[in-house]
């Protein structure tokens, strides 16, 4: 019984974390109507940073939040503005973005190994508490309830803005019909490259905890988080950040159970689900993708 | 309309150039790791073009049929003593029996499909990885097949399927059924109208593909003789025959032959002599195609007004 | 189409001339001495085994070195010293790139001397690709149990014993000790489980069942979950055999879970003390049991090259590291190599194999004592059972078992942090 019950509240935490790791990807893919392939790499690159300011500068790893919003913008301004609107006229703007995509993640992750090298790097244990909080008499570390502090605080920022903001509106408009969205005057591009750099933010930040919750970073690590995050955000469905959220607790969930009663399959959880819901609701657990022909 | 019999001369020169070069390189260069490899992405861009160039379904998990048809052969040769072609054949069959049990995902649309078929290749990867199938497929232990171990003949599989592959791209390219596909993936609702059987024909399509895969896996292991699992469903491989396929061309015959030929080469040199920077080149080589030459290099030759088949 | 086969077909060539060049050493059965002697083999900059293969090679690197230092290695088909050249090309950790990359050693660059890259996952690719050539694969770390199953004169493990005779003493020990309740987590490849089933094997035949054996897939990175399910059943020992970030992850994941065990058992503090020590904590190692491997325990008294610590003072001077155990590996892979060179009566493949074979149970080197059987299966160079201890700021490795090897006795139960 306890096992049971430490698998729930464990799946529970690790899946809230694990929404904020898919989130970027959705939001991106929502607003863009792209798939960031290099969604991981941009998740790995926010747990160097952390690690960086921890070993070299001697800072706390939460100062990786700051420094992955300010790498997003760095990079996600350019970027969008270089590749995105060139993308949009192409003839098949989904696909090419995903070889596209796949271009950057590669180089993010040559540079990566020739800066750093391939060892896994972890972060200290100690900087984010090394105690125990526990719930329902269920014992995890320090590290983890920050972990999804930060991850509900993530969440639930990114939810404020697109329900009562007017950039949120705008965002929302796009996602809804990017055509119809320009044609009521709405500066698409500006509004979706901050959907994008809001995207790898989120992405950034969630590679802060990712030593924490994972184990350790290393640059070979960027293509399993980008299938993970694509299996969680189909699971909620493609293009709804908050059904993200839906996603993650099914995966974190799922994850735990499974490794607690037949570890030797756990790692199948995510696409088993994902192929289960595509299969009998093809729309995800909220929204829609049957083609009409 | 091009005219039919130009076309089916300019299949025939594909083939022969093809068929003669893979032939007569071996002579000329010793390493037939390097030629076999090569032929085996030429194979696979061609086989994932048949799907995606002529129906414009992109199967993400395109791997897991190589990886089926790798181990099925496999299972076939230490378990049936059958001999190894048989077995290859019967690599390919098992890829179909797992293109039929995918056939409902091509109810989904774009992105859903492509994803979706990627779980499927990591469901099956994982399953035939496990720890519980270790007397069926060795499980993570890996496979053993050495007792077949042939290079030679393993090369002359590979033409073979790389040419039947090729093959079926250009009857796809030049027959009325190629062109109901083309019709159906320019405009599905008016091909539909225009009498064309879309679901039946995306079907076969998807189906095929996912048989020369398994041929082409099948040929993989017997070549390989040795190998872990993770070798034949890494989705690496998805990946090089999507990337080679659109780099030179898709919905074309020759664009991915083009593409895996010279992608591969560039990677087989720079692999052997600067491979830290290999990655690095590789990935900014991709994001500048994209940007400036999306439709594959087949579009420079169109540009030019060349004939391409 | 004819323009792409010209340019496939040039850089094809270009490739072939280019490795022409490179071949200096001419074929393996040339009658004349080779003005140099070449070895070749593979390494991963990238990837999973990107860590434990750089240091293999770097190993390997450093022996040659030494050995050009003097002129080259003794070479008794030719009766001279032949300096020796390593060409190595890099896999990035995938079994596709290595075959071609074995292969272009043996069929382009035609090596003399073929060694394999670091594991069993990358070797297993090149062993049929040797025997197939003909050519002695010398295979440093590759030590999955299913390589040897039949006699072989093209496979030869020479660095690191065959992984099912690693926990014997480890089985020994636990049974001395008299602890029942043992926990045995592994990660699912040749590796890890050929260990977890001797060690079940040797436990049950004292009588001890273990109370937990599970198989997890080598990716695991998150043992939270798994550590309470062991925890349930209230083991004295944990015993976790994965690679080295399984290993961390599972220190780590213990040492923030709040649970405390009487004995754990892991296998990469003893190879790897420094990467685990920057990424456990030493606090979390302390008390951490594991095989101590050289340089952390060191052969006295060897037959052949330098002892262990002679070796870790020469690496010490010239590269201004500690070398850790897969130097060790990989510089005797090179110290093997040169015995076999020096006592094979002809350079061929065949009589070089009869050299190493002729060396067996007679040779000790750095890493103990030198023992192959006819399948090329390693069976000596034993590891024994350590502890790691605090001291000062970090852990200092005691061996506890068995007796003859022995520094020091088990802290057991290991004292609450």
């Amino acid at each position: 019984m306890a096992l049971l019950e430490y698998a729930l509240v464990g799946g529970i935490l690790y899946g809230v974390f694990f929404s904020l790791v898919g989130i970027g990807l959705n939001l991106v893919f929502g607003v863009m109507r792209m798939i960031n392939l290099a969604h991981g790499q941009f998740i790995m690159l926010g747990g160097f940073g952390a690690y960086l300011l921890s070993s070299h500068l001697g800072l706390n790893p939460v100062f990786g939040i700051p420094l992955a919003v300010a790498g997003g913008i760095v990079i996600g301004w350019p970027l969008y503005y270089a590749v995105v609107p060139r993308l949009q006229r192409s003839n098949d703007p989904e696909m090419l973005s995903f070889i596209l995509f796949f271009g950057i993640a590669q180089v993010i992750e040559a540079v990566t190994l020739l800066v750093f090298g391939a060892d896994q790097h972890s972060l200290p244990d100690s900087a984010l508490g090394s105690g125990n909080i526990g719930v329902l008499g269920q014992d995890f570390p320090d590290s983890w309830w920050v972990a999804v502090a930060v991850s509900v605080l993530c969440i639930g920022g990114l939810y404020l803005y697109l329900s009562s903001t007017r950039l949120g509106f705008a965002t929302r408009a796009i996602m809804a019909d990017r055509d119809e969205a320009r044609t009521t005057g709405i500066d698409v591009d500006r509004v979706a490259a901050i959907a994008f750099v809001i995207g790898l933010s989120l992405a950034g930040i969630a590679g802060v905890f990712v030593p924490y919750m994972v184990g350790s970073v290393s640059p070979s690590i960027g293509g399993g988080l980008t299938t993970t995050s694509f299996a969680i955000i189909i699971i909620g469905s493609l293009g709804n950040p908050l059904g993200t959220v839906v996603g993650g607790l099914v995966f974190g969930i799922g994850t735990m159970l499974m490794q607690t009663y037949y570890a030797s399959w756990s790692n199948l959880v995510p696409y088993a689900l994902l192929l289960v819901i595509v299969l009998i609701r093809p729309s995800g657990l909220l929204g829609k993708a049957v083609r009409s022909a | 309309m091009r005219n039919a019999t130009g076309g089916t001369r300019y299949a025939v020169a594909v083939l022969a150039t093809l068929a003669v070069a893979f032939v007569a390189l071996p002579q000329v260069y010793g390493n037939q790791s390097v030629l076999f490899t090569m032929m085996t992405y030429m194979a696979l861009a061609q086989g994932l073009n048949l799907v995606y160039g002529f129906t414009g379904y992109l199967p993400f998990g395109y791997v897991g049929f190589f990886g089926t048809g790798a181990y099925a052969c496999s299972i076939l040769v230490t378990f049936t003593g059958l001999p190894v072609l048989l077995c290859v054949i019967g690599g390919g069959l098992a890829a179909l029996l797992i293109g039929l049990i995918l056939g409902p995902l091509l109810r989904l649309s774009g992105a859903y499909f492509s994803i979706a078929n990627l779980a499927a290749s990591q469901i099956i990867y994982y399953v035939v990885s496990n720890e519980a199938l270790k007397p069926l497929t060795g499980g993570p232990y890996g496979i053993k097949i050495d007792q077949v171990f042939a290079p030679t003949a393993s090369y002359a599989a590979m033409l073979v399927v790389l040419l039947l592959t090729t093959a079926l791209a250009a009857y796809f390219r030049l027959s009325r059924f190629g062109l109901g596909l083309r019709a159906m993936h320019q405009n599905p609702i008016s091909a539909a109208v225009a009498g064309v059987n879309i679901v039946r024909a995306r079907l076969v399509v998807w189906l095929v593909s996912a048989t020369v895969a398994g041929l082409i896996g099948g040929v993989y292991a017997w070549n390989l003789s040795v190998f872990y699992p993770d070798a034949v469903f890494t989705l690496e491989i998805s990946v090089f025959a999507i990337v080679f396929a659109l780099f030179g061309g898709v919905g074309t015959v020759i664009g991915p032959l083009l593409g895996a030929g010279l992608l591969y080469t560039f990677y087989a040199a720079i692999g052997v002599s600067t491979p830290q920077y290999f990655q690095l080149l590789y990935g900014s080589l991709i994001v500048f195609l994209v940007l400036f030459l999306p439709n594959g290099l087949v579009s420079l030759l169109v540009r030019r007004k060349l004939h391409v088949l | 189409m004819r323009k792409f086969l010209k340019h496939a077909w040039t850089a094809c060539a270009a490739g072939a001339v280019a490795s022409g060049l490179a071949l200096s050493g001419g074929a393996a059965q040339a009658a004349n001495a080779p003005s140099v002697l070449t070895i070749g083999t593979l390494y991963a900059s990238s990837g999973p085994f990107a860590v434990a293969s750089k240091g293999q090679f770097e190993g390997l690197q450093y022996w040659a070195d030494t050995v050009n230092k003097d002129g080259g290695t003794y070479v008794k088909a030719f009766k001279k010293k032949i300096p020796v050249k390593i060409i190595a090309y890099d896999d990035q950790s995938s079994t596709a790139t290595a075959t071609t990359l074995y292969n272009q050693l043996i069929t382009q660059d035609q090596v003399n001397i073929l060694i394999a890259d670091f594991g069993s996952v990358l070797t297993s690719v090149g062993i049929p690709l040797a025997a197939e050539h003909k050519m002695l694969l010398i295979d440093p770390t590759g030590s999955g149990a299913n390589f040897f199953t039949k006699k072989t004169d093209y496979l030869a493990d020479v660095s690191i014993p065959s992984s099912t005779v690693w926990p014997l003493t480890l089985g020994h020990f636990l049974l001395g000790q008299k602890i029942q309740r043992i926990a045995i987590i592994y990660d699912s490849n040749d590796f890890d489980a050929s260990q977890a089933e001797t060690l079940k094997a040797t436990l049950e035949k004292g009588g001890v069942k273990p109370v937990y054996y599970h198989g997890v897939p080598t990716s695991e990175s998150n043992y939270t979950v798994l550590l309470h399910t062991i925890a349930a059943q209230n083991p004295d020992a944990v015993i976790e055999f994965g690679y080295a970030p399984n290993d961390i992850a599972f220190l780590r994941n213990l040492s923030s879970s709040g649970l405390h065990f009487k004995m754990t058992f892991t296998i990469f503090p003893g190879q790897l003390l420094d990467l685990m020590t920057k990424n456990v904590g030493a606090k979390a190692l302390a008390y951490t049991y594991t095989y101590p491997t050289p340089p952390l325990v060191q052969t006295q008294k060897v037959t052949y090259g330098p002892n262990t610590a002679a070796f870790v003072e020469q690496f010490k001077a010239a590269k201004n590291a500690e070398p850790n155990f897969l130097d060790v590996a990989g510089y005797n892979t090179g110290l093997v190599v040169q015995d076999m060179l020096e006592t094979a009566p002809a350079f061929t493949q065949l009589s070089f194999h009869q050299a190493l074979m002729d060396m067996s149970g007679k040779t000790t080197t750095l890493l103990g004592d030198f023992k192959i059987n006819e399948n090329g299966a390693q069976l000596g160079e034993l590891f024994s059972v350590g502890q790691l201890v605090p001291s000062g700021n970090g852990n200092k490795m005691v061996v506890v078992y068995p007796k003859e090897k022995a520094t020091g006795t088990a802290v057991y139960p290991a004292p609450a942090q």
